[in-house]
């Protein structure tokens, strides 16, 4: 049983980590520009440092990448949350 | 403001933390094994190298988990602070090299999968004292990954800050999961008191230094949530071009004294909320301490051609005091400073 369990669990693993690492070619060379414009001009070494995470989150990065959002979201903290308005 | 981002911004500080990291890691290493080699000499290489990996990642984890709280004791430990994504990495690096050794070491080469092995060679799950030690170290570990893998710049802009803090606050689950981790190995393999004493130790100061930090900090926070001008300090507790940080209306204020007056804006920077309270006036404007956005203490606007802006708040200096309304402005609104009084200003040149 607990054999059974683990190969589940550990074939699972391999193949969200498959994916992710295709898609971590594509992230790293295309998508990251599309969502954050300071990614665009990005160097090799900053490519090369982003793919492990970039294959681990596939599912997340793939979604934003889906909705098409352009730019890093914004925070909000209380202080902007009270005084509204402005970048 | 924009900036390209890039692999590592080194500075000359930060290759200096490197490298004494980097040399503190190889002369623990060194020593660890020379003595373990000497002390203990039927003892495989292998193994010496599985124990002197694993415990100087333990012994790093130890380190940085003490720095955030140090630096809030004493401004001395701030440099530590700024570069402590490096010692994660390196951490994570050496837990790396200390897993990969006790796979090979312990479930390779079997008919199972070795990670396969990792989670069965041991179904003792039900017992306290037999638990299996390895997979606390596997999910550990995986911790760690995310942590090290989401270090870049990117990945903060990108996850917002308080998803990275978040999920960078898991370090404290990493933490029990590898003290289970060492303390049923070590109870499992050997019965050293000396060991079980050192991780106590470890323990006890982590520990002690966050309560302490802690309570000093709410003993200083200033909970000004009303109407009215909130008294925050006096005048000579702020360092010159320097600001003294107090929290009002849910969110960190940093107060700046400069030139003879005095501004306060939001402390959080509209980069990566950077700590602006802990930066320096440089040529007139606030300087971010983590990547130098600027920004100009009466109005929270960075200078042209940059657009960004951060809340502002109203100041009073009345009778050498430091007085801030707590009702933060919208980004960008300029406030006249308050003017430090001509005696009081001469009280502290001298
Ligand atoms: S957080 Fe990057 S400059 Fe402030």
């Amino acid at each position: 049983m607990l054999v059974q369990v683990v190969t589940l669990f550990v074939a699972g693993l391999g193949i969200y980590a498959a994916i992710g690492i295709l898609f971590a070619f594509y992230f790293v060379s295309l998508g990251c520009g599309k969502l954050d414009p300071m990614a665009k001009q990005g160097t090799i070494g900053f490519r090369i440092l982003i793919f492990p995470a970039s294959a681990a989150l596939w599912p997340l990065l793939a979604l934003r990448l889906a909705r098409g959002r352009q730019t890093p979201p914004i925070e909000r903290n209380a202080h902007r949350d009270a005084a509204g308005g402005g970048a | 403001m924009s900036l390209n981002y890039q692999a590592v911004g080194w500075n000359r500080q930060k290759k200096i933390y490197d490298r004494t990291m980097v040399l503190g890691v190889l002369l623990y290493l060194g020593l660890f094994i020379g003595i373990t080699a000497t002390t203990n000499p039927t003892a495989t290489a292998e193994t010496l190298m599985i124990r002197g990996f694993g415990t100087a990642a333990l012994l790093l984890l130890h380190i940085i988990l003490a720095i955030g709280p140090l630096a809030r004791l004493n401004p001395m430990f701030l440099p530590l602070l700024y570069n402590r994504r490096h010692m994660g990495v390196t951490m994570f690096v050496l837990a790396l090299a200390h897993a990969v050794l006790a796979m090979i070491q312990f479930h390779a080469g079997g008919d199972q999968f070795p990670l396969i092995s990792l989670f069965t060679s041991n179904g003792d799950y039900s017992s306290v004292s037999q638990f299996p030690f390895q997979p606390l170290g596997f999910f550990a570990l995986a911790i760690l990954f995310f942590m090290a893998a989401t270090s870049h710049d990117f990945w903060l802009a990108n996850l917002t800050a308080p998803t990275w803090k978040r999920l960078h606050m898991m370090v404290y689950v990493a933490y029990f999961l590898l003290i289970g981790h060492v303390v049923l190995g070590v109870l499992q393999a050997e019965s050293s008191p000396f060991l079980a004493g050192v991780l106590g130790l470890g323990a006890a100061v982590v520990w002690g230094l966050h309560l302490t930090s802690a309570w000093l900090e709410k003993a200083d926070d200033e909970e000004g949530n009303g109407e009215g001008f909130v008294d925050v300090c006096a005048v000579e507790d702020i360092p010159e071009k320097r600001a003294r940080i107090v929290c009002l209306s849910g969110e960190r204020v940093a107060v700046f004294k400069y030139d003879g007056k005095v501004s306060a804006i939001s402390n959080v920077c509209r980069h990566q909320n950077g700590p602006l309270g802990e930066g320096k006036v440089v040529d007139g404007c606030v300087t971010c301490p983590w990547h130098g956005y600027q920004y100009r203490p009466h109005d929270g606007a960075s200078p042209p051609p940059f657009t960004e802006k951060v809340p502002t708040f109203r100041v009073k200096v009345s009778e050498g005091r430091v007085l801030v309304d707590p009702r933060p402005l919208a980004p960008g609104t300029a406030v006249e400073p308050a003017v430090i009084a001509e005696n009081a200003a001469e009280e502290l040149s001298s």
